[in-house]
């Protein structure tokens, strides 16, 4: 049946070979001749009016070629959810570590110099650092301007609430009371930063006629284009974003930081300006994850049915709001979480606090909201006697079911997932003393938007294609998709080439983000190679003499379908082809998923599209005498509609869940008083060679109609469900239950104190 | 700013330069040899991104000043694979999906061939120690090492 025979192969990437030898280019490895480099001057209060600044210093200093503040940019703010943010401060700071001026000089060293002669004189203000403390009436407003902002359509907004979602199904009072056991939890979470290894960077060049060019190690070249187009007050066109190899972005690279000041410096300076963002700016000022407090209330049957829900999560969305308004959406969806639950009411508010703007780190809002969800779900199963994974089967979602938010479910692998995952730690089996295990479940989006392509058949029968966004790392550019396109066009991997085209080509993309890009990018290349084939068939009539209809491609050339002696090959089609004709064009912009409106208010993103399903269990070991986790095994079972490369899949996963165990037992951006305390990888804890066990990935495959051969996302989800599944694991081993993240050693021992004290 | 000459002998090509004395190892690689193959990332040898091996033994090129690096032999990631043939390590990086965005890659591989050079069957603690000090973000480990397990495997065979 199965008559694939290049998709759902484990082939090595395209870029492997130049990325083993070190020859692929990142942003890092670019640079321009007569390049200056730039330096951010940033505030170094969390909360201060800007009461003078002046330059004069720093300008005299040789080697100096541009300073530009905020007060060069009258007026002028950031495009977004919320126009709330200058792209420098111009009369007051709201972070520390918020940028107030930039300088390009000709050595780094001299524009750090100039950067420290600026005076800046600040007039420090209270702060507001708890997010719950922020919401109550007649907290310190960090704007107090909040209500003249431009604003997308329908967001719910007062005060340093910059969002507040709500999901509402069913009538949740009743639900409680036809509960026979209610129970309450309150969980929290702190920030963690993506550590992507290549530093954030930007080189920016504008000709004397205007004609602005970033190159950009961006995921999100054509949202970078309409920020930099704004803040430079120049049309979108004039703007090129030359999108460069990326070294990990995990979400931290899909919003402009450096590339519109690159931009203004060139154009100032009449040189190439080139910017890095230094680790110790990256972990205080960068766009890392929110951190969280979450409340959650369900209502059960003495049989263990889930009668109602309801949930509070509150997003310390920083000074800023960012991704915040988009992500309490996201919160809303989460904590419904994949189960059938008649009465449900989920509010989430993103909240202004005086740090830096949480961005979106993969899979943002969903391990913060899962970790409380699927903590609460095994709390409620220990109080009830019943088995942690029997509970959660008895309520999950099955095919053709609708979610909360009314959106109807198709292609759920779910009970696959929870099965496989706990089989492969032995889930019956009691663990060893101060071994426990533990497991949690979740679900994710595919995201959508447009995604474009061009396919052209080149000489010798090869085939180039062209789109719009970058490869980041998880292969879904250069291994899916030229997957894809070999077995559209019925030739060798070999036969692929792939060019990622800047956005002066017009091929725009939603980016390389949201675990959409192999769905849609690779849908793109579908329907391009489709208008391709077409063409190709058209011609191949005219030379043999079959019709169209009755030919097909079959291993580099067109032969007639039960009479393959009729045969003409694509390299010697693509000599006939003296004219260009042979390209074909795809665009996908899949259908947004239906939900129902009246049960979502102020919701940017209100349904998961082509959702996932998965399960991760694991088996944790912790020292009773210092409380270090060990993770002995783990298990992660992802259902991904279709395996198009085993390899890439496993990779994704793998490295999801290692970034789930930092988050939840050692990565914490620590904040005093508004200061980051750790902004360096040696006290930033990142899991290492010897903290991550050997991961056992599980493909199941639950297709769905949309995407390439019927693939869901997978980028983001393998990320969501660790911290939930140590926290379950580590109560099991240790009878420690930690509703703060992250775990660690101290926190184990400090809470088996407490418990032995109780007892 | 003073110079001071120094000779380097980078991937078996010497070359004499002359460099101001606070500049690393990775910087002159990099910025003065074109051979940006090293990476840069931390600055401050927490990653290991710019891993290369100076008389054999692996370092942080970033921790390590050029002036200090005279009269020595330096191999970076572009001196690995010989005539056209790549190191063992590098194959086995690319067939078992120990790359993804391939940052970290470089400096990985360098760690794991200088470790393979002197201890060519490493225990698990051997191939932990060697290589927890180079970060990556993006694979979890697990394929890296799955792919180095695969490196040594095949050389004790060829053995």
């Amino acid at each position: 049946m199965n008559e694939q025979r290049i998709v759902g192969q484990a082939m090595p990437r395209l870029d492997a070979r130049a990325k083993v030898t070190g020859e692929y280019v990142y942003g890092m490895d670019f640079s321009m001749p007569g390049m200056l480099h730039g330096k951010v001057l940033r505030s170094p209060h969390p909360h201060a009016r800007l009461v003078d600044m002046d330059t004069r210093r720093a300008e005299a200093l040789p080697g100096v070629r541009a300073i530009i503040t905020g007060r060069d940019l009258p007026g002028v703010m950031m495009p977004g959810t919320v126009w709330d943010q200058p792209p420098l401060a111009r009369d007051r700071v709201r972070y520390a570590g918020e940028p107030v001026a930039i300088v390009a000089a000709t050595r780094p060293e001299i524009a750090e110099e100039a950067a420290r002669l600026i005076a800046v004189k600040y007039e420090p203000l209270p702060i507001i650092t708890d997010a719950e403390a922020a919401m109550q009436p007649g907290a310190l407003l960090i704007h107090e301007d909040w209500a003249s902002y431009k604003a997308e359509d329908g967001l719910v907004r007062k005060g340093n609430v910059c969002c507040h979602s709500t999901l509402h199904k069913g009538d949740v009072p009743q639900g409680f009371a036809e509960a026979d056991t209610i129970f309450e939890d309150s969980f929290s979470t702190e920030s963690v930063h993506q550590a992507h290894v290549e530093p954030r960077v930007a080189i920016g060049v504008v000709d004397s006629a205007g004609q602005v060019t970033v190159y950009s190690n961006t995921q999100l070249p054509y949202w970078i284009r309409t920020n930099v187009a704004h803040v430079m007050g120049v049309p979108e066109s004039d703007v090129r974003i030359v999108p460069t190899g990326i070294g990990g972005g995990f979400g931290s690279k899909l919003y402009p930081q450096i590339e519109p000041f690159v931009a203004l410096l060139a154009r100032k300076a009449g040189r190439p300006v080139r910017i890095v963002t230094p680790i110790e700016e990256e972990l205080a000022a960068g766009l890392p994850r929110h951190p969280c407090r979450l409340y959650i209330k369900t209502g059960v049957k003495k049989d263990g049915t889930i009668v109602a829900r309801q949930a509070c999560m509150i997003l310390d969305t920083g000074a800023y709001a960012g991704s915040g308004p988009e992500l309490a959406s996201v919160g809303c969806l989460v904590l419904a979480g994949p189960y059938r639950i008649p009465h449900v009411q989920i509010d989430v508010y993103a909240v202004h606090t005086n740090k830096t703007n949480f961005g979106a780190y993969r899979g943002p809002s969903g391990p913060q909201a899962n970790f409380a969800l699927e903590s609460h779900m095994d709390i409620i199963a220990e109080k009830l006697g019943l088995d942690a994974l029997g509970f959660r089967l008895g309520n999950i979602v099955e095919e053709g079911d609708e979610a909360a938010n009314g959106q109807i479910l198709r292609g759920v692998g779910l009970r696959e997932c929870l099965e496989k995952a706990a089989a492969a730690i032995e889930w019956g089996k009691p663990a060893g003393p101060n071994h426990g295990k533990g497991l949690a479940c979740g679900w994710w989006t595919t995201t959508g938007g447009l995604s474009m392509c061009r396919a052209r058949l080149d000489v010798g029968g090869k085939i180039i294609i062209t789109l719009g966004t970058q490869e980041i790392g998880t292969g879904a550019i250069m291994g899916g998709v030229p997957q894809v396109v070999a077995e559209m066009m019925s030739v060798g991997l070999d036969d692929v080439r792939l060019v990622v085209a800047d956005t002066a080509s017009g091929l725009w993309d939603f980016g390389s983000q949201g675990s959409r890009t192999l769905f849609n990018v690779g849908r793109a290349a579908q329907f391009a190679c489709a208008d391709l084939i077409r063409q190709i068939k058209d011609l191949a009539e005219k030379i043999l003499e079959v019709p169209a209809d009755d030919l097909e491609l079959r291993d580099g050339a067109v032969v007639g379908k039960g009479s393959p002696s009729e045969r003409i090959s694509l390299a010697d089609l693509a000599k006939l082809d003296t004219k260009g004709d042979l390209h074909g064009r795809g665009q996908s912009y899949p259908d947004p998923a239906a939900y129902d409106p009246s049960r979502m208010t102020s919701c940017l993103y209100p349904a998961f599209h082509y959702p996932s399903f998965h399960c991760h269990a694991a088996e944790v070991e912790v020292d009773p005498g210092t409380g270090e986790v060990t993770v002995v095994r783990y298990a992660a079972a992802h259902d991904i509609g279709h395996a198009v490369n085993p390899t890439l899949i496993e990779g994704q996963i793998h490295g999801g869940v290692a970034q789930g165990i930092g988050m939840a037992l050692m990565e914490e951006i620590v904040y005093r008083d508004g200061h980051v305390l750790n902004n360096n990888w040696t006290d930033y804890k990142l899991p290492t060679f010897a903290d991550v066990p050997d991961v056992q990935a599980i493909i199941v495959q639950h297709p769905v109609e949309g995407g390439p051969f019927g693939v869901k996302g997978l980028g983001e989800s393998p990320v969501i469900e660790p911290p939930a599944t140590l926290a379950n694991a580590v109560y099991h081993a240790a009878g420690a239950r930690l509703t703060s993240l992250p775990i660690t050693g101290e926190k184990i021992l400090r809470a088996s104190k407490e418990r032995e004290k109780h007892t | 700013m003073s110079q001071l000459p120094i000779q380097l002998n980078v991937n078996g090509q010497e070359y004499f330069m002359e460099v101001e004395p606070h500049r690393t190892l990775l910087e002159v690689l990099r910025e003065d040899l074109a051979l940006t193959g090293t990476k840069s990332n931390c600055q401050e040898g927490e990653c290991g991104a710019c891993t290369v091996m100076v008389d054999d033994r692996a370092v942080n090129s970033c921790l390590f000043l050029a002036v200090r690096a005279h009269g020595k032999r330096i191999m970076t990631i572009e001196g690995l694979a010989g005539q056209g043939k790549l190191h063992p390590v590098q194959e086995a990086f690319i067939r078992y999906g120990g790359v993804q965005c391939g940052y970290c890659t470089p400096g990985f591989i360098v760690s794991a061939a200088a470790l393979l050079a002197t201890h060519p069957r490493p225990t698990g603690e051997e191939l932990t120690r060697a290589l927890a000090g180079n970060i990556c973000r993006c694979t979890g480990y697990v394929n890296i090492r799955r792919a180095l397990r695969a490196a040594i495997e095949a050389g004790r065979n060829a053995t």
